[in-house]
């Protein structure tokens, strides 16, 4: 496995040919080429697109709605940015087939309140694909119509949550709602909706030309296609990168230039922080959930500032709906202040704080509060020396 | 000379609709025309999408980037993120802050720039970066961040 630029290739397919083989395919077809290529969803959680796709098609209720979560907040992630920047025809392309796929007409981009000045270069493609017929009513001559509009964040992390993200969509505070429903049954203003991330729209329309074998063969076993990976942080040449699935975290470091690895941040601050031992790991579903942002620390800096830092900005992102999330962030830093000042000195003392942080995995409503332990478990089990030992239960 | 409050909110009810899922863009283009959202704001869009002031207010103070205080003319948003931590972010912080005499969160007293910090902006690989009202500005250092608040109107 090894870098191969496909979504970010020099040489791209033409604008719409996905679309045209779409619309002369059923929309069964097109649902099942999706699902069969296994792709699964770019945005970290890693659901399997196709399926998304044809419970939103099977399910009953008007209106049905594309939405294209473009609330890159994830901290280290930029993958979405280039690709809003300059790939936008290939992700109004794939919401269209989406739209065809699950039978809606109305597509949305929810972007973050970050990113306003992406806003006048999606319209101008926008713009141009509706000139062509890619877009708008009657696409291609058929009775299929689809358009686009964007919608704002107001910045809340949480928001990259789809269910948060249908609420702000809404008029609401963007807190996560319960599920079931699932939003493919009931998502924004009740209707059948699907939220997929920006690159996952984008993949689309490569897996339509090329097929769904073609796509599982640039990955590895379940983990199939390409994947893009932001790199930031104590690396010679930060910068997206677009990499086979599969491909070990070392491979990644070495094209993107790094010498001095103490740790590495794989998929965000809620994501997993891996030692230099570790670099033969595999950015997979299955070992690595490789989100999209690759930090890397070299041996000077002090993975206790790293774990501060992550955990001020749970603080500050938890939406504060339920109570694991919104009290147990704020005691994980006061755990790890109190490590910094000395008032912790043993892992005995850590016990109960690593009972807290499953408490956190298995009783938060949303994927921040169960992922949010992640960095307090890693960095304090694998970089942190107490007298008893290292970190850790 | 700004538009009063409540016919920013008409214009917006022209466009973004008077549906609740109008709320967003409403009090959003309330927030970047004024640089916050007045309690006259508050009112007009709780009648315009027929919803109690508490519950727009409910909304509103949920996202960071609304505001209900008056902010300045400009809106500095430095991010302090681990990748622009790690590149010097919290010197070029105090660097702003020692120029222009303020604290986070505070307003310059000639109401030209607010100074906030916020996470991650997705502008690691160009850190340290800060936006400045709609502008991104990268690759900053102390010296630097300081001359283009400077030049601010």
């Amino acid at each position: 496995m090894s870098e191969k630029r496909i979504l970010t290739a020099a040489e791209q397919p033409e604008a719409g040919a996905a679309l045209k083989k779409s619309l002369e395919m059923t929309k069964a077809d097109v649902v099942f080429e999706v699902r069969e290529s296994n792709m699964r969803g770019r945005g970290g959680a890693g659901f399997p697109t196709g399926v998304k796709w044809n419970l939103a098609g099977a399910a009953s209720g008007a209106n049905k709605m594309v939405i294209c979560n473009a609330d890159e907040g994830e901290p280290g992630t930029f993958k979405d940015k280039l690709l809003l920047e300059k790939y936008a025809s290939k992700l109004l392309e794939g919401m269209t087939i989406g739209g065809y796929a699950i039978g809606s007409s109305q597509g949305i981009i929810y972007l973050r309140a970050e990113y306003p000045y992406l806003v006048p270069g999606i319209m101008k493609v926008r713009e141009e694909l509706i000139s062509k017929n890619f877009l708008g009513e009657g696409i291609l001559g058929t009775d299929f119509s689809f358009d686009v509009e964007i919608r704002m964040g107001a910045g809340a992390y949480v928001c990259g949550e789809e269910t948060s993200l249908i609420e702000s969509l809404e008029g609401k505070r963007g807190e996560p709602r319960n599920k079931p429903p699932f939003p493919v049954n009931s998502g924004y203003l009740s209707r059948p909706t699907i939220v997929n991330n920006v690159e996952t729209f984008v993949s689309v329309p490569y897996i339509i030309l090329n097929g769904s074998e073609w796509y599982q063969d640039l990955g590895i076993g379940s983990c199939t296609g390409t994947k893009l990976f932001s790199i930031s942080g104590d690396v010679e040449n930060p910068g997206v990168y677009e990499f086979q699935m599969g491909s070990t975290i070392g491979e990644l470091l070495e094209v993107a230039g790094v010498k001095d690895v103490q740790a590495v941040q794989v998929g965000g601050a809620s994501g997993t922080t891996i030692s230099a031992g570790e670099l033969d790991r595999k950015l997979s579903f299955e070992d690595l959930p490789p989100g999209g942002s690759v930090i890397v620390f070299n041996s000077s800096r002090n993975m206790m500032d790293v774990l501060e830092n992550f955990l001020e900005f749970f603080v500050h992102e938890s939406c504060g709906q339920c109570a694991p999330c919104r009290e147990g962030n704020v005691r994980l830093l006061d755990t790890a202040r109190a490590i910094r000042g000395g008032k912790i000195t043993s892992r005995e003392e850590l016990k109960p704080f690593f009972m807290l942080a499953e408490v956190m995995k298995l009783g938060s409503k949303c994927g921040l509060g169960q992922t949010s332990p992640n960095c307090f478990v890693d960095i304090i089990t694998k970089f942190i020396d107490f007298p008893d030992g290292k970190g850790g239960m | 000379m700004s538009r009063k409050p409540e016919d920013i909110v008409s214009a917006a009810v022209v466009k973004h609709g008077s549906g609740r899922e109008a709320v967003m863009g409403i009090l959003t283009d309330v927030n970047r025309e004024l640089g916050y959202i007045p309690e006259e704001a508050i009112k007009a869009a709780a009648k315009a999408v027929d919803v109690s002031n508490a519950e727009i207010y409910s909304v509103l103070s949920f996202y960071s980037f609304f505001s209900t205080e008056p902010r300045g003319r400009n809106i500095v948003r430095l991010c302090n993120t681990i990748s622009c931590e790690m590149n010097g972010s919290s010197d070029i912080l105090d660097a702003i802050e020692k120029e222009l005499d303020i604290k986070t969160g505070e307003t310059t007293a000639d109401g030209r720039i607010t100074l906030e910090t916020t996470s991650c902006i997705g502008l690691c690989d160009e850190s340290p970066a800060m936006l400045i009202n709609d502008t991104p500005h990268t690759r900053l250092t102390p010296e630097e961040a300081c001359k283009i608040l400077a030049g601010l109107e």
